[in-house]
């Protein structure tokens, strides 16, 4: 269970602190796949950053006993200078894995990237920098994987392998996505959260909530 | 996933860094790793040709290469590295906060913990240089050396946190480091022994902490040379309110610090 407590987020800019959530209270249950839904500046990514740790509330607190991943997004936390394979190592020792070698290969064999795996991610077109970002986390058990607009990416057959391997990690894992695509929605959730007018609901049905998105 | 204890994930999260660190300095370089030692070794041995080679020997205590390598390497390699890297550490690791477990003061022990260990390779290498070419450059107290350069990295790892966290509110603080890190360089006697300098000018000079820190280590260097004015406690005072301000500060800011 992820709880969010009475969380508020304020950004300060220079005409005062622009609220993106005033007091949020919010549960997002184990065994459910939720798409976040809103429109542009609606705050889908900050609350999906609150939700990974990598952003902090203004007030109030999250709590979780899951294994959360990082926001996966395009080109997060990589160095660009560092090969793919040093890249994965590095994610690898920050979550305490010393022995690197199977996910390494796993990561490899599975972005389908070849030798570019070799090569510094800065020179990976954005295609193979999402496939790349996803086998990464692909390669860890996490509880609950955190997606930002990275299913869209990749072509068809990379698509198909990334259902099959969120469907694999289904009976263990859940999913929360931040998406524009509504396909991608439907095929991938089975609840919702509408972030609008700074207030969030909770819908139990995809279509439901898809409806009032479209109708904001 | 296991669960790890907090300080066991910053100690993964701290190596995973420093490895990072190492392997992406110089990766885009031909002669790659090499670069990491080879670096500060050209440096040292431009500026000992250039202030050593006078040659004249007119200190007495040592011959001149030794002298300026006595000095100029952990001024250069853990005053000012270290603390420019610390400084440096917010906007080159941006990336790095995309993953939960790391946090900034991470990133600065990293940063840290791999300028001491270049400093101590380029120092054994620069070293054992001297003494294959016939010169005498061990020094003749290796823990008094040892203990000084230690307290001027720690020094220079907390002022370099502190200006970070300021550089954070006002970017100007790097200008003006940039800016005073040359002339630090010239009225820290590093080019030159305290005993060389007037009594009316050493009183001003020896408000710097950083003449201190070169002092005790080139008395520990040399055996024959005693500093008019090296005071520890001095240097130690400066370096625990630093410490304590760079800490302080970080504690209250580092969230608004690392938000985007």
């Amino acid at each position: 269970m992820i709880r969010l407590e009475n969380v508020s987020k304020y950004f300060p800019t220079r005409y005062g602190p622009k609220y993106i959530f005033r007091n949020l209270n919010l549960r997002i249950p184990d065994d459910r796949d939720v798409a976040i839904l809103g429109q542009n500046g609606a705050g889908k990514s900050t609350l999906l950053r609150l939700i990974g740790g990598i952003d902090f509330p203004s007030s109030g607190r999250i709590v979780s006993d899951r294994f959360v991943s990082w926001p996966l997004a395009l080109g997060t936390g990589f160095h660009r200078a560092m090969t793919g394979r040093e890249n994965v190592r590095f994610v690898c020792r920050i979550h305490g894995i010393r022995d690197t070698a199977d996910i390494e290969e796993f990561v490899k064999d599975f972005s389908e990237i070849g030798e570019n795996f070799e090569l510094p991610v800065g020179g990976y077109s954005s295609g193979m920098r999402s496939k790349f970002g996803f086998a990464v986390s692909m390669g860890f058990d996490f509880d609950t994987y955190l997606m930002d607009e990275i299913l869209a990416v990749g072509d068809a057959a990379f698509r198909r392998k990334c259902r099959d391997a969120l469907m694999a990690k289904r009976e263990s894992s859940n999913i929360i996505l931040v998406s524009h695509v509504e396909e991608n929605i439907r095929e991938h959730c089975n609840a919702a959260i509408l972030l609008a007018y700074g207030r969030v609901e909770f819908y139990e049905s995809v279509e439901r909530a898809l409806y009032r998105y479209q109708r904001l | 996933m296991r669960k790890r204890s907090a300080l066991s994930i910053q100690k993964d999260v701290i190596f995973a860094i420093f490895v990072r660190e190492i392997v992406s300095r110089f990766s885009g370089y031909a002669f790659g790793a090499v670069w990491l030692v080879l670096e500060p070794l050209m440096m040292m041995i431009i500026f000992i040709m250039i202030f050593g080679a006078r040659g004249r020997g007119e200190f007495g205590f040592a011959e001149p290469p030794v002298f300026i390598m006595a000095t100029f390497l952990p001024f250069r390699m853990l005053w000012q590295s270290t603390m420019r890297k610390n400084l440096g550490a917010l906007s080159e690791a941006r990336g790095l906060m995309g993953f939960r477990q790391v946090r900034l003061f991470d990133v600065f022990m990293a940063r840290a913990l791999a300028e001491a260990g270049l400093f101590c390779a380029v120092g054994l290498l620069l070293i054992t240089g001297f003494w294959w070419v016939g010169f005498d450059p061990w020094p003749d107290n290796v823990l008094e050396v040892l203990a000084a350069s230690f307290i001027l990295w720690l020094f220079a790892a907390s002022f370099g946190m502190l200006a970070c966290m300021a550089s954070s509110v006002a970017k100007e603080v790097e200008k003006v480091i940039g800016i005073i890190t040359m002339p630090l360089l010239f009225i820290s006697a590093v080019f030159f022994p305290m005993t060389a300098v007037p009594e009316s000018y050493m009183t001003w000079l020896s408000w710097n902490p950083l003449v201190h820190a070169v002092e005790m280590i080139r008395e520990g260097w040399f055996e024959t040379y005693v500093s008019p004015m090296a005071d520890p406690g001095y240097l130690i005072d400066w370096t625990i309110v630093c410490m304590a301000l760079a800490m302080a500060t970080y504690r209250l800011n580092w969230r608004r610090v690392i938000a985007t």
